[in-house]
């Protein structure tokens, strides 16, 4: 049992888009950290501890909490600890920053997640994550394994290549009424992503997600500081890991059983025994439009192979019994080190009450979801009210 | 103020050096590789406690906890079924090579007979109309003079047609 209820106290994020020639890292997360600084009326010596995360190899740097962490995040003369574990880097960092707090070692403890991924190559990164004598060879970074989840999805289940853009249109229409996204398409329809050019089969340019720049840092604390901060903290429900083999090919890559299982265990400590009811908008980390449809599944939300109708039935749209993805998810803004941090980030936004246009009206109950690695998971579950 | 014709470029600093690492592959892989080269035959790791047969070879059964050794290297066959396809199709820097690996590229998962997990490896197809998931697939071997030791031995899988 956690020691402290924790809260999430301030958040801020920056205008993402695909490069950010104008500022240097540093530079690029303090606008971040000074966002949720002064979202919490707080100063850098009101900060007990500092986590930052991102994956440096993807942008050929190294030990960037060193010469990007201290100054600008802010980790003078403070306790720092850099977290990075690819795709699941933010949820890891949010994670862990919710461990700092709830076992009582902190009060207030600041979480910065960032990339900038036009400075590197990506893919050539992420290749160089994998085994050097059994997987690198063949791997083509993150999309070609995505690819063949997609193939083996659309093949098990029957699912056509419209119901997965679909997820795109309805993602990237969302990313309009979000000032922070990176891609923000209002008028985008269907055409738009069946036409975009194969560059994976059976995923098309538009199926999916960007590589963007920016930053992301949240502020959290325990009970007695959360509350003088502010009335509405989003307060910490569940968190939840789970981790698969090693090799991405030693078991098949689809249907997400981390999800399954990170989730059972979520739900069951949150007290949610129906997602699509006890849930009131969900935060979906989905690298690809077929990506969310099987999450989706594998998250509870619908029977397998069906995640599709979530989508034509409305579940899942604005104004559906759950929302995902309002803040346009990672179809539309993926900087790898912040990606899962927004997750959470969105999904307090929501339980706040702080969207804006992208608010869903009421949440009580909002799910942040991290993926990553080689199939893992991490979900957090936050409320509008501690749960006691 | 006059506007610029042109865009000045971006502050720019080249370099190439070589950054020479090694990598101990493990006494499985090693083994894995000498046998591959001297009798073309695949080893797998079968765990003594569950029995799972592992292709590639592992160290360690991930749900058992336990230590496969050279004694649990089983021979697995070279056939076995294609799980899923895709043709890479997009370009980017080979970090075993530095240059840019050639594309498009056929690029699938596989599953030997006989074999618990998954391998992911080249296809010699780009038409993914050819390629359906359920098909048979062969490993494809160099010639025996040709062989090196390494990966690069298995080029790829093919399609093959089964009596």
């Amino acid at each position: 049992m956690a020691k402290n209820e924790v809260g999430i106290v301030g958040i801020g994020q920056t205008k993402f888009t695909s490069k950010r020639r104008d500022v240097n890292i540093p530079e690029m997360i303090y606008e971040a950290v000074d966002m949720a600084l002064d979202d919490a009326h707080l100063e850098p010596n009101d900060i007990d501890a500092i986590l930052i995360g991102n994956m440096d190899h993807f942008e050929g740097i190294n030990f960037s909490e060193m010469w990007c962490g201290i100054d600008a995040a802010p980790g003078y003369l403070k306790p720092v600890v850099k977290v990075a574990t690819g795709g699941t880097t933010g949820s890891s960092l949010g994670i862990a920053g919710y461990y700092n707090v709830a076992s009582g070692i902190y009060d207030k403890v600041l979480v910065v997640g960032w990339e900038k991924l036009n400075e590197g190559g990506a893919t050539t990164g992420i290749i160089t994550a994998f085994d050097p004598v059994w997987e690198r060879p063949s791997l083509a970074g993150a999309l070609g394994p995505l690819a063949l989840m997609a193939n083996m999805y659309m093949n098990k289940y029957n699912v056509s290549p419209e119901t997965a853009a679909m997820v795109t249109v309805k993602n990237r229409g969302n990313a309009a009424n979000n000032p922070f996204a990176h891609l923000q398409m209002p008028d985008i329809d269907l055409d738009y992503v069946m036409n975009s050019q194969m560059i994976s089969y059976p995923l098309r340019l538009n199926d999916c997600c960007p590589q963007s720049e920016g930053a992301c840092a949240v502020i959290y604390a325990n009970e007695q500081e959360a509350r003088k901060i502010r009335d509405n903290p989003a307060w910490f429900h569940s968190v939840a890991t789970a981790h698969y083999y090693a090799y991405g090919c030693d078991d098949v890559m689809f249907d997400l059983p981390t999800a399954t299982i990170a989730s059972k265990k979520a739900y069951k400590k949150a007290g949610i025994k129906d997602p699509i009811k006890d849930l009131d908008v969900a935060e979906v980390y989905e690298p690809t439009s077929w990506a969310e449809l099987s999450w989706t599944e594998a998250l509870g939300f619908a029977e397998k192979g069906k995640g599709g109708d979530l989508i034509k039935e409305g579940i899942t749209q604005m104004g559906g019994e759950l929302p995902v993805n309002p803040s346009g998810g990672v179809l539309s803004t993926n900087p790898i080190g912040a990606t899962a941090l927004l997750r959470i980030a969105e999904a307090a936004i929501q339980v706040m009450g702080r969207g804006d246009k992208r608010q869903v009206p009421d949440v009580e109950k909002a799910l942040g979801m991290g993926f990553g690695g080689s199939l893992w998971t991490e979900l957090v579950i936050l409320g509008n009210e501690p749960l006691r | 103020m006059a506007k610029k014709k042109h865009k000045k470029k971006a502050f720019e600093i080249r370099w190439k050096t070589d950054l020479p690492y090694k990598y101990s592959m493990g006494k499985l892989s090693v083994k894995f590789f000498k046998v591959l080269k001297e009798e073309r035959k695949l080893l797998g790791s079968k765990c003594p406690k569950c029995g799972k047969v592992h292709f590639p070879p592992r160290a360690v059964c991930a749900e058992c906890l336990v230590l496969m050794t050279l004694d649990d290297m089983v021979e697995v066959p070279s056939v076995g079924t294609l799980v899923g396809f895709t043709v890479v199709n997009y370009p980017f820097v080979d970090p075993q090579t530095g240059g840019m690996r050639p594309f498009p590229y056929g690029y699938g998962l596989f599953q030997l007979d006989g074999v618990d997990t998954y391998t992911m490896h080249f296809i010699n197809e780009k038409e993914v109309k050819n390629m359906q998931i359920g098909q048979r697939v062969s490993a494809v071997f160099k010639d025996k003079d040709e062989m090196e030791g390494n990966l690069g031995d298995i080029p790829y899988f093919e399609i093959i047609e089964e009596e």
